[in-house]
């Protein structure tokens, strides 16, 4: 996506003030500034650029007030998943503790959204401007907005940009991401989850495909034998892109950057890391993620100190579902097949132990079938 | 009595259905937020002058995907 001239990113089209609702509030009251100076460096002092983060509710809770209730436990606005996994890789010293709180927000912490950078301007991560002229857009468009953060991942797997990779199939049938993803899941719903997988009202293909159980569906026996096994994803998910080593720093001019090793497309089936009661299924896709013991050693040495705690092989969803797949072709292009399982030798040698609970056993390798379902 | 009751009645119905509600005002009224930033050429010239005196805040060093 082509960043904004910077002009443009500040442009405020004259059909905003038809907007019977937003139209009529006046701009000082979301953005503060003072208007009545004709001077416009001056008349900016105190500007509020987005007004609806931290807090939503002085901008928007007048007439939204459900929402913005919920706006703090929105995943897109708390990233309290991020720092709870952080806090158990994190070192026990507190001292060394706080540095790398410190490094995390620098670092980490500015890819957020918040109402305004949804639904009126780009995410700021993305070098922010507006969607359509400060327009209020009830659905953020896909690609301005949703893949322009989620790109490396899910965008190159949706639309097929991977290489050898074919594109997601409710992206052949047009779906965009609010199809799968409601209003109420971007919002959040009051409740506070240590995971994004946790969340109640996220997306479930058995929400929309519910029938592949009934008697009459096609490949039921295939779906019912697999039933709480494997997840969807592991017949019908395609190869996905993974990182490793990811590590941050600060320039000469004290800017932060990252850089990651490397990223690859691989795919592997390992053992399901979040298994539960709504989760049971025993085998799940597994990427790797960019995370490193000494991913902020230029901050602070041993911060993760427990990094073997949590596994870098982490339970995925890839958005590049198709109904064919390798793997599924038949039994036995998975059943016995080695090659699509996260061994032992997959893992590098410093991340074994915090992989032992997801790498599969040889033992554990579902076995060649000589049956085959008609 | 009664004509000063008429009176303030009246006022207060021109001030709200006449004059406008004092407390909404819109967007155009702070004639020069909106003059400017509807104005292409007016936010070209502000943000190179901004451009002059602002140092970046995004390294260049960043590499690979996140």
């Amino acid at each position: 996506m082509e960043p904004l001239a910077p002009h443009e990113k500040i442009f405020v089209d004259s059909e905003f003030l038809e907007d019977e609702n937003h139209g009529q509030i006046a701009c000082v009251d979301c953005h503060g500034g003072n208007p009545d100076d004709p001077d416009w460096k001056t008349a900016h002092n105190g500007v509020v650029k987005d007004p609806t983060y931290p807090d939503a509710e002085k901008a928007c809770g007048e007439c939204h007030d459900e929402i913005t209730e919920n706006y703090k436990t929105s995943l897109h606005v708390s990233l309290r998943p991020y720092k709870l996994i952080m806090d158990q890789r994190a070192t026990a010293n507190s001292v060394v503790y706080n540095k790398l709180g410190c490094a995390m927000e620098k670092n980490c912490s500015s890819c957020h959204s918040s109402c305004g950078q949804c639904h009126i301007s780009r995410p700021e991560s993305v070098e922010g401007g507006f969607l359509e002229g400060h327009l209020f857009t009830g659905k953020p468009p896909m690609q301005e907005v949703c893949t322009a953060c989620h790109g490396s991942r899910v965008q190159k797997e949706y639309f097929g940009d991977n290489e050898g990779v074919q594109p997601d199939v409710h992206k052949a049938k047009y779906m965009k991401c609010d199809k799968c993803h409601s209003g109420e899941e971007m919002h959040g719903d009051g409740k506070e989850y240590d995971h994004r997988y946790a969340v109640e009202n996220g997306p479930k293909c058995i929400d929309c495909h519910d029938e592949i159980y009934d008697k009459n569906a096609e490949n039921v026996i295939t779906h019912r034998i697999h039933k709480d096994k494997a997840t969807c994803q592991v017949c019908h998910s395609q190869g996905y892109k993974n990182c490793s080593s990811c590590h941050v720093a600060d320039d000469e001019h004290g800017n932060s950057f990252y850089k990651t090793k490397r990223s690859w497309l691989d795919f592997k089936i390992g053992l399901n890391p979040l298994k539960s009661e709504k989760r049971p299924e025993k085998f799940a896709v597994l990427r790797h993620v960019p995370i490193d013991k000494e991913s902020f050693e230029f901050y602070v040495k041993n911060g993760l100190d427990n990094f073997d705690k949590l596994p870098t092989w982490k339970f995925a969803t890839p958005h590049n579902i198709v109904r064919k797949t390798k793997q599924n072709a038949s039994c036995n292009s998975c059943h016995g097949n080695k090659d699509l399982f996260l061994l032992e030798k997959d893992v590098e040698a410093s991340e074994k132990a915090a992989n032992k609970g997801v790498i599969v056993p040889d033992s554990m390798i579902p076995r060649n079938q000589k049956w085959q379902p008609k | 009595m009664k004509r000063l009751w008429t009176i303030a009645v009246s006022v207060v119905f021109f001030v709200i259905f006449v004059v406008g509600s004092p407390i909404v005002t819109n967007a155009s009224e702070e004639s020069e937020c909106f003059k400017c930033h509807s104005s292409a050429k007016k936010l070209i010239d502000a943000t190179r002058e901004i451009a002059k005196t602002k140092s970046t805040v995004k390294s260049a060093q960043s590499e690979g995907e996140g």
